[in-house]
């Protein structure tokens, strides 16, 4: 972090200040995509100490002097954003429009801005990002992620591989069981060959036969022994290594910032761990062999070919590079038009699961006919996309046929004529032709491979990416604070998206065992100061202070063994009831569950189910009510015993009868616990200690409800709006009054 | 409210400001688009200095010449949303596809990935772009388009 102070540039007006001022470097230079009169372009944006500049085509278009700037801001705008300076006559003054790539940066220096205007340090750190890619200047889809075409193939096989080193033996095992597969399906053919010379046609030597077909049958028997011996050693292998390819990427996965799952969806994120393991360790397992396979037994058929007779091998051999060259020029069309058809599918499925999930609404507007236009417009599509895609395909197909056959008429005219001019025994035009045949199969294998390698790779990358993500910082797991509950804010700043700030300067201290209930509209940043609180977020500025200590000094775990959280949305994991109370605090037994259980007012509706306490409480809880699931997570919080204790929006979703049993569950759990209760109904924060009325990101006003409501200020004023809605609210108001 | 009295004019240089006849004034003035996509050029709001709605245009061009004239550069600044006109090159690496094209803002190099979420058919021949960054790219009329761009769509989606 850069932190420049105004001071250290000539601020005073004498003659030589332009001189100076221009010697001097510019604190921040940043580059905006759109010109002055945005277009796509280049428009540079410069923060000296003392002014602003904007340059274009290298000169400068004009410079406000920052004694002239109040504040400044990023205006979001449609696919973009512009700087806007508020001018100490209170004129807004947009000056540079720029797209959503680089709006973050720009959000940033508006804060940097604000900064100098006000005399103070400047406290911002403008990174710069890599937005293409250095090695093949591609853009790349990730900032400062990888470029997918040009990640270093090798180095990411060499990693893959890296998982097959615990399994050495095995894989070892595997590329010498190929190698004998491949010349073990090279034998039959060669003892046909010697069949047709020494036996049938010349010689009548029946010993030969016999001695022949024992041979054979050794072959087929130890072939299918080494069969054997390799899809089970391919078995073991493939399932040893998905396992651990999972087991590795969820393990990295759990301990990712939350930031990144705000960022992917968790369909997204949970096909990382299925499909793109799938991918590579389906390569790995069924790929690599096959590559050597198919290799040796290309190299291993064509030499054997021009042993046999040269003229005869390059003959028969003429038409395989039309195959090869076929197979790869139209591997890519095909597979495009099969992804496409698979596309189709997947907007074809959406549509089915949306109209039938939605069947009550289609029929409550009577809009059958209305959704199956849309049906038959997705069923069309497919249908489109199938035929075009099958039909392509038949006719590569057939084409590829027609020179794989041709191979084979060129054996028997070239073949037939040497056999009869005595250049080619039979049994040789034989062997040559059963040779030929084995030939084909590994060259379209060939076509496939480099587009089965990429995607196994990509999908290797995508899985390093989130391996090599950095981790939330856990702290040293052993090291061991006992949290007592005093809780500082000091100036705490922070924003998901930079480029939009949600708090803004949070000061305030929450004394041990006090609550406090955190007020205002939706949007104010009451949720946010809770996740800085568990640190599943982390300031951008300012401290966070536990017991006087930076809470980034006490280890990750060790500081959420100690934080208690109940949500407006209980998450239960399926289950029994008892599992579920248990999960903060495994190990407890059933006394201990039972005691929590009361304290959260849930033990009697848990024995009057058939199972009580063993009762299954199905996915994500489903089995039980809203009011049940929050009564069983506040149990779970009360067994868990936090020294903190959040409760956000812990009764809002459920009715006043539940909440009041809630309301006293919860009066039980935030004894001696210092708690912070976000509550959108603001009668349930009428047992808080102070109130912290947030508005826009910072702290309008902070007191008891009494105080506040005699202030008559932003509380009061929530109050009053809220009991013009709500009953309970005006009852409250009566309270505070 | 009277559309042919609306004066929209900038004092000073960046504001817009807005006068309805001799009878009201407002400072500040933003025009969002109600219906962008699917109703262009039409519905056009004009909001106050709190966002709040002053008067709802179904066709802005009814605007007095010089108002409709003034907004013109304030839509362009608000509206970053390029016109696709060609499409020079685009192909499908890895599951990120990358673009290179030629717009009513000039030319830009772009990458999406996800097409199934990133590529919104809006209409018939109406596509919208969102490259990963979240910067969008539409296309009014696919079929308007010269054949290699057409082509290019057809192959990529």
């Amino acid at each position: 972090m850069s932190a420049v102070s105004p001071s250290l540039a000539p601020g005073d007006e004498n003659s030589d200040h332009q001189k100076i001022i221009n010697l001097s470097e510019p604190l921040i230079r940043l580059e905006a995509d759109f010109d002055g009169s945005v277009r796509f372009g280049k428009r540079v944006l410069e923060l000296f100490s003392d002014r602003i500049n904007v340059l274009e085509n290298g000169a400068t278009e004009f410079t406000i002097p920052l004694t002239e700037v109040r504040s400044a801001r990023n205006e979001p705008v449609v696919g973009g954003g512009r700087l806007e300076l508020i001018t100490t006559s209170g004129e807004i003054v947009p000056i540079i429009t720029y797209s959503m790539t680089v709006s973050a940066k720009f959000s940033e220096v508006a804060r940097g801005i604000e900064q100098l205007a006000k005399g103070e340090p400047l406290l911002i750190n403008v990174k710069t990002e890599r937005l293409r890619c250095a090695n093949c200047n591609r853009l790349l889809p990730e900032r400062n992620g990888v470029c997918p075409a040009c990640v270093h193939r090798g180095k990411t096989m060499m990693r893959i591989a890296g998982y097959l080193k615990p399994y050495r033996k095995q894989a070892i095992g595997m590329a010498g069981l190929s190698i004998v597969t491949t010349f073990l399906s090279l034998v039959p053919p060669r003892i046909q060959g010697l069949l047709l010379d020494n036996v049938l046609l010349a010689q009548r030597d029946l010993g030969m036969l016999w001695r022949l077909m024992v041979v054979w049958a050794l072959a087929l028997l130890l072939s299918s022994l080494v069969q054997i011996a390799n899809g089970r050693l391919i078995a073991f292998l493939a399932g040893s290594l998905a396992s651990d390819l999972r087991a590795s990427v969820y393990r990295a996965i759990e301990f990712l910032q939350l930031g990144f799952f705000d960022k992917k969806q968790v369909g997204a994120i949970a096909s990382r761990v299925t499909q793109d393991t799938d991918r590579v360790w389906g390569f790995l397992v069924e790929g690599v062999p096959f590559l050597l396979i198919n290799t040796l037994l290309m190299v291993g058929v064509a030499v054997y070919l021009f042993l046999i007779n040269p003229v005869l091998a390059a003959a028969v051999l003429a038409p395989l590079p039309v195959v090869g060259l076929m197979s790869m020029v139209f591997w890519q069309p095909v597979s495009h038009m099969f992804h496409r058809v698979g596309q189709k599918w997947a907007r074809f499925h959406t549509q089915l699961n949306e109209s039938l999930t939605g069947i009550r609404v289609v029929k409550a507007f009577a809009k059958e006919d209305h959704e199956f236009d849309k049906f038959r417009t997705r069923n069309l599509e497919l249908r489109k996309a199938g035929m075009e895609a099958d039909s392509f395909w038949y006719t590569i197909f057939g084409a590829m046929t027609f020179f794989t056959s041709l191979g084979q008429l060129i054996c028997w005219s070239v073949g037939g004529w040497m056999v009869y001019r005595h250049h080619l025994s039979v049994g040789q035009f034989w062997m040559a032709n059963m040779y030929l045949m084995l030939l084909y199969g590994p060259l379209q294998w060939f076509a496939q491979v480099n587009s089965w390698f990429s995607r196994a790779m990509a999908g290797a990358d995508r899985i390093f990416e989130i391996i090599d993500t950095e981790a939330e910082p856990y702290g040293d797991a052993d090291k061991h604070v006992d949290i007592s509950g005093e809780v500082t804010f000091e100036n705490v700043r922070f924003g998901y998206d930079k480029s939009n700030p949600v708090l803004k300067g949070l000061t305030f201290t929450a004394k041990k065992g006090e609550m406090i209930g955190l007020v205002g509209k939706s949007g104010a940043g009451k949720s946010t100061t809770i996740n800085l609180l568990c640190r599943f977020y982390e300031p951008d500025a300012g401290e966070i202070r536990i017991d006087g200590i930076d809470y980034r000094e006490i280890a990750l775990q060790d500081l959420r063994h100690q934080i208690g959280v109940v949500l407006q949305e209980p998450f239960l994991f399926n289950g029994t009831i008892a599992e579920n109370i248990a999960y903060g605090a495994p190990g407890a037994n059933l006394e201990q569950i039972m005691a929590a259980a009361k304290a959260a007012n849930a033990h009697n509706f848990i024995l009057a189910k058939p199972d009580g306490y063993d009762s299954m409480v199905g996915e994500k809880g489903a089995k039980l009510s809203g009011g049940e699931r929050q009564r069983v997570s506040i149990a779970r919080a009360i067994l868990h015993d936090p020294k903190i204790l959040i409760l956000d929006e812990a009764t809002s979703s459920v009715d006043v009868e539940t909440e009041r049993q809630i309301q006293d569950a919860l009066q039980h759990l935030i004894a001696g616990r210092t708690t912070f209760a976000i509550a959108h109904r603001l009668s349930t924060l009428r047992n808080a200690d102070r109130l912290i009325v947030l508005d826009k990101g910072a702290i309008a006003e902070i007191g008891s409800h009494a105080e506040l409501m005699a202030k008559e200020g932003v509380f009061y004023n929530l109050v009053k709006s809220q009991s013009a809605l709500n009953e309970i609210v005006g009852e409250f108001a009566a309270v505070g009054a | 409210m009277n559309v042919k009295e609306i004066n929209l004019f900038y004092t000073p240089k960046d504001r817009l400001r807005m006068t309805l006849g001799e009878s009201q004034s407002w400072h500040t003035v933003k025009p969002a688009w109600a219906s962008p996509l699917n109703h262009p050029n039409h519905y056009l709001a004009l909001l106050n200095g709190k966002s709040e709605e002053i008067v709802m245009l179904p066709d802005p061009t009814e605007l007095p010449a010089s108002s409709w004239a003034a907004l013109q550069p304030e839509l362009n600044r608000r509206y970053l949303t390029a016109q696709v006109e060609k499409i020079t090159d685009a192909s499908g690496e890895f599951g990120a596809t990358y673009w290179h094209v030629v717009t009513d803002r000039g030319e830009r190099d772009f990458v999406t990935q996800s097409l199934q979420e990133n590529v919104q058919w809006l209409g018939i021949g109406h596509l919208l772009l969102t490259d990963v960054d979240g910067n969008r790219f539409e296309i009014r009329d696919v079929e308007a388009l010269d054949a290699r761009s057409k082509g290019l769509i057809e192959r990529i989606i």
